[in-house]
């Protein structure tokens, strides 16, 4: 099979991410719809950021609370260096920046790497969290590198393309960030074919097996850590081509938090797991917050529900049909869904419609906002709305819960054939 | 000199509060191995409960109640969270609690505001207790000092004295055997959590109103209990008591003492100036680093000595 | 290159007050195959552990193929060419069959911590883990997820991974415990096959596989030797029969 029908699913994806843009184009005036660029850029940036962090949590089975170090410190470095380029003290091609923030990103991750790395898990845990907080609080304390709480700013028109591109324009951004974001996940997904890769994996499963197949699994772990921190740091830069301007929050638990989230609601235990999870991240945080000061509080939700029902994310939910998919007999499940889809829907309507009233009674109502729904304006101080939720939320549990005893039913009996016919692995 | 006793005595009341979070987490993280994010979040909760019940019971009956609520919220996160995800391993755990904390401080400030709550101390209790060099001493952080007091000496003897607190001493470090010894460990777990939750609930009653009672104080006081309890070492509640009056001490003396490693330089004749490499690491004051120091200190003690102070075992 | 392959001098440990190993004095000569016995608890596991570098002795020296092992990492005495396999089973389960082999065999094939040589693309590599995985019979498992394999086929596969590097000592604990008659005797067939011309030393409770397999066999009785021997002569000797059934049968 030639190169091209092998990886077809990679160019199909690369073509849809290239023509989705398309879709909020404004034909009329015949400009990009900036708002729409921007997000795709930020899922490209967090995509390589949480992939990056799989490659601790998944491959390595390290859990590291101050990811952001890596990202932040990248882009910090980036800014400078753009900043010397435009100053004209340094040349480089604005196409190869992110290389720089790849390699702050690198000495970075081997500096605290080789301070985390030699901990046993709960201990690097910790040790993680420690440096994350004590980075992003000396950021706000230190001008020269930090540039304090204003951080510090840059421009990336910096008129040193390679191939004569000025950056100007969210769609060249977008294009240069997708074209990173292509090299760096095909980089990642190399690495874990490789010994290192294995390597890490195999002192994931079991460090003292690791030491007696001849390895160091803290050697392993400090360079996988360093190969961690070079595309975090590459996806610092990449943001700080987009923003034109680093602040502490580049470095802050709460960046490091969403690459966990990320990670973890995708499913960390494939490789595409985190990307899946940084669009419902992504578009949750940007989206969602614009029409709600809860999205927070969903997130959270989400997240609880998902450790609990589904702890492999959502790759993980998608490969447990895996053996039902090989008997041929998917089509089974199609209207199991469709009835527990329903209730679901009513369910969530109702949690989050009470969620909204609550926020709204004692936040929106204080900053002068009002509640409406789809142009309908509702009077909150009413019972109307609040039964009609709680009805909702309540109808909606109970119902759901005999559609999933169904559902489970024929979920087991699919899977017994399955395992019947030696399809489950 | 004044400032000294002063400063000794606000880092007491402080260490003291810390302690009363810290030993919970400790319990918690030493017995179950679970990293506790909700943990703050119960000191915030506590506080928060005990204002609204103070407006219409008064401070002293929230004093008593607001801990129990704590108590039954924490019993019901172990009994109908945490054991279930407890089969998907301790990462799957601390992601719930994570998950728990983000739920917690949207509820706080969906249910009273994203503004600080004029939580405040008791009138009772709202007077100067005695002058120390012209400094007044408030009568309420002496009435704090009594409270943990009485809390640290409750827990000891409870820890000591009593068949369930030696078994709980037994799961600490060795909470296996003390399963396979037939010691219904669920029902001990659940113990050991609520009250934990209870405990730091009751530090968040006494903390709301000497310090700001916001949304956000779960998020600020967290990462400085985790130092604590990582300093500590796992399985010591004596390492906790001591690492938390330590972490008390260090952070109320560094805001008094207004010097920097230039300072300390100068001594020795070295002069940095603005010219001098890391100029701006060398000068910052200490009252600015404040926030710093227990991260310095967590880091490193992680570096040289992971067993924290007294723990039994490693991280 | 030195003709004992193992040597152990008054080698003590302790944990804490408690002494295990009360000064062992053991020399395996290279090519033989070698059985420690003794009741639970004499210390064999922990002997294994020393040797392994597990764990650091209290006193006394070890030597792995004429070189010291104080104060080296499990990793390094690997690397002399000393491999072990655990009575508890050690293996990657989250990797396939094939993965676990495959790792086995990486350090030795001069791979180290490369991340830029693809995995798939090494031919000479994937040979001879097929070639392998023939012998352990677990070929047609090689996709398999190596936790979801019977008890039988992951002690298979813990043998392989053990022997995969091609290390010239092999150490293996209890590798037939909790298997079946007909499980047992497959596995001491392996065990012949993989050791032939290499030094085994093996801990083993099973006296039917110690008597076929070892060319000597040391008895370890609370952390001392009381008798090291060709099969027939322990079989005859009375210190044994006490240590194990107690004086008045002796």
């Amino acid at each position: 099979m030639s190169f091209l029908r092998r990886n077809w699913l990679w160019f199909l994806a690369i073509a849809i991410t290239l023509l989705i843009p398309f879709l909020f184009y404004d034909w009329t005036k015949g400009r990009h719809s900036g708002f729409a660029l921007t997000l795709m850029s930020e899922i490209g940036v967090m995509a390589i950021f949480a992939l990056s962090f799989n490659m601790l949590m998944g491959q390595a089975g390290l859990l590291s609370f101050g990811h952001a170090i890596l990202f932040g410190l990248g882009a910090y470095c980036t800014a400078h260096v753009m900043n010397a380029v435009k100053a004209e003290t340094v040349w480089l091609p604005t196409e190869l920046i992110p290389l720089v923030g790849g390699l702050g990103g690198l000495v970075f991750g081997y500096l605290i790497g080789w301070l985390a790395t030699k901990q046993r898990s709960t201990a690097f845990a910790m040790i993680t969290m420690g440096l994350g907080e004590l980075v992003s609080a000396a950021a706000l304390m230190f001008m020269t590198f930090f540039g304090g709480e204003g951080g510090i700013t840059t421009d990336r028109v910096l008129d040193t393309s390679l191939f004569g591109v000025s950056y100007a324009s969210p769609w060249q951004v977008y294009c240069l960030v997708l074209a990173w974001a292509v090299i760096a996940i095909v980089l990642m997904r190399l690495q874990t074919m490789t010994p290192l890769g294995r390597m890490a994996n195999a002192s994931r499963d079991n460090f003292e097996r690791a030491q007696f197949v001849g390895y160091d699994p803290q050697r392993i772990r400090l360079l996988q850590f360093m190969l961690s921190g070079f595309f975090a740091g590459i996806a610092g830069a990449l943001y700080t081509i987009i923003y034109e301007i680093v602040t502490f929050d580049t470095l802050a638990a709460a960046k490091s938090a969403n690459a966990l989230l990320a990670a973890y609601i995708g499913g960390a235990g494939g490789f595409f797991g985190p990307i899946l999870g940084t669009i419902v991240v992504v578009l949750l945080q940007s989206g969602v917050s614009l029409l709600s000061n809860a999205w927070l509080l969903y997130v959270g939700v989400l997240f609880i529900v998902m450790v609990i029902y589904a702890p492999g994310g959502i790759l993980g939910l998608i490969m447990q049909h895996a053996p039902i998919r090989r008997t041929g007999r998917m089509r089974e499940l199609a209207l199991p869904y469709v009835r527990i889809f329903l209730p679901a829907v009513v369910l969530m309507l109702g949690f989050v419609l009470l969620v909204e009233l609550t926020s709204f009674t004692t936040i929106g109502a204080a900053q002068g906002k009002i509640f409406k729904i789809a142009d309908t304006v509702v009077n909150t101080r009413t019972a109307g709305p609040w039964v009609a939720a709680l009805f909702s939320l309540v109808a909606g549990t109970i119902w759901m819960r005999y559609e999933f005893r169904i559902f489970k039913l024929t979920w087991d009996a699919l899977m017994d054939d399955a395992k019947r016919q030696g399809l489950v692995q | 000199m004044e400032v000294f006793v002063v400063s000794l005595l606000n880092g007491l009341v402080y260490g003291m509060l810390l302690f009363m979070l810290a030993s919970g987490l400790t319990l918690i993280l030493s017995m179950m191995g679970v990293l506790n994010f909700a943990h703050a979040s119960a000191y915030m909760l506590g506080a928060y409960f005990a204002y609204t019940i103070s407006l219409y019971l008064g401070f002293w009956v929230a004093l008593f109640l607001a801990p129990i609520l704590c108590g039954f919220v924490g019993a019901a996160i172990e009994m109908w969270g945490l054991r279930r995800v407890h089969k998907n391993g301790h990462i799957a755990e601390l992601l719930f609690t994570f998950g728990l904390a983000l739920i917690i401080e949207k509820g706080v400030q969906m249910s009273w505001g994203l503004l600080p709550v004029p939580y405040r101390v008791p009138a009772l209790l709202d007077f100067p207790l005695f002058s120390i060099y012209g400094t007044h001493f408030p009568a309420y952080r002496a009435f704090m000092l009594l409270i943990s007091g009485l809390m640290f000496g409750a827990i000891w003897l409870g820890l000591t004295r009593t068949r369930i607190g030696l078994v709980i001493q037994a799961a600490l470090t060795h909470p296996e055997m003390a399963g396979a010894l037939g010691h219904n460990v669920p029902r001990i777990f659940t113990l050991v959590f609520a009250s934990g939750t209870a405990l730091a609930g009751l530090a968040g009653v006494i903390g709301g109103n000497y310090q700001v009672t916001e949304p956000s104080m779960a998020f600020t006081m967290g990462p400085i209990v985790f130092v604590v309890v990582v300093f500590g070492g796992l399985g010591s509640l004596a390492g906790c008591f001591i690492a938390s009056l330590l972490m008390g001490l260090l952070q109320t003396f560094a805001v008094v003492l207004d010097y920097s490693l230039a300072d300390l330089l100068r001594v020795f004749g070295v002069v940095v100036t603005s010219k001098t490499p890391f100029a701006e690491v060398l000068t910052v004051s200490l009252p600015r680093v404040g926030a710093l120091l227990p991260f310095i200190l967590m880091v490193l003690i992680l570096v040289f000595r992971p067993r924290g102070l007294m723990g039994t075992r490693e991280a | 290159m030195t003709d004992i392959a193992i040597r152990l001098a008054e080698v003590q440990k302790s944990f804490g007050r408690t002494e295990i190993i009360r000064g062992v004095n053991l020399a395996i000569p290279r090519g033989e195959r070698h059985a420690i016995i003794g009741p639970n608890g004499a210390g064999k596991t922990t002997l294994f552990n020393l040797i392994s570098g597990r764990f650091p002795i209290t006193s006394g020296t070890i030597e792995v193929n004429g070189q010291s092992t104080a104060g080296l990492a499990p990793q390094e005495i690997n690397r002399l060419g000393l491999s072990r396999s655990f009575q508890i089973t050690s293996i990657f389960p989250r990797m396939s069959v094939f993965e676990n082999i495959r790792c086995g065999l990486l350090w030795s094939q001069g791979y180290r911590y490369s991340f830029w040589q693809l995995l798939g693309r090494q031919k000479g590599l994937n040979d001879q883990v097929e070639a392998l995985l023939d012998q352990l019979n677990l070929s047609a498992r090689r996709n398999l997820q190596a936790g979801l394999l019977s008890y039988a086929e992951q002690r298979a596969l813990e043998i392989g991974i053990t022997i995969a590097g091609g290390a010239d000592i092999i150490l293996l604990d209890e590798p037939t415990a909790g298997m079946s008659h007909s499980e047992t005797e497959y596995a001491v067939a392996l065990i012949r096959r993989v050791s032939e011309g290499k030094t085994l030393l093996m801990v083993e409770h099973d006296m039917g596989v110690v008597f076929g397999l070892a060319d000597r066999i040391t008895v370890l009785v609370y952390g001392q030797v009381i008798a090291s021997d060709v099969p027939t002569a322990i079989r005859g000797n009375a210190a044994v029969r006490e240590a194990y059934l107690g004086t008045e049968a002796a």
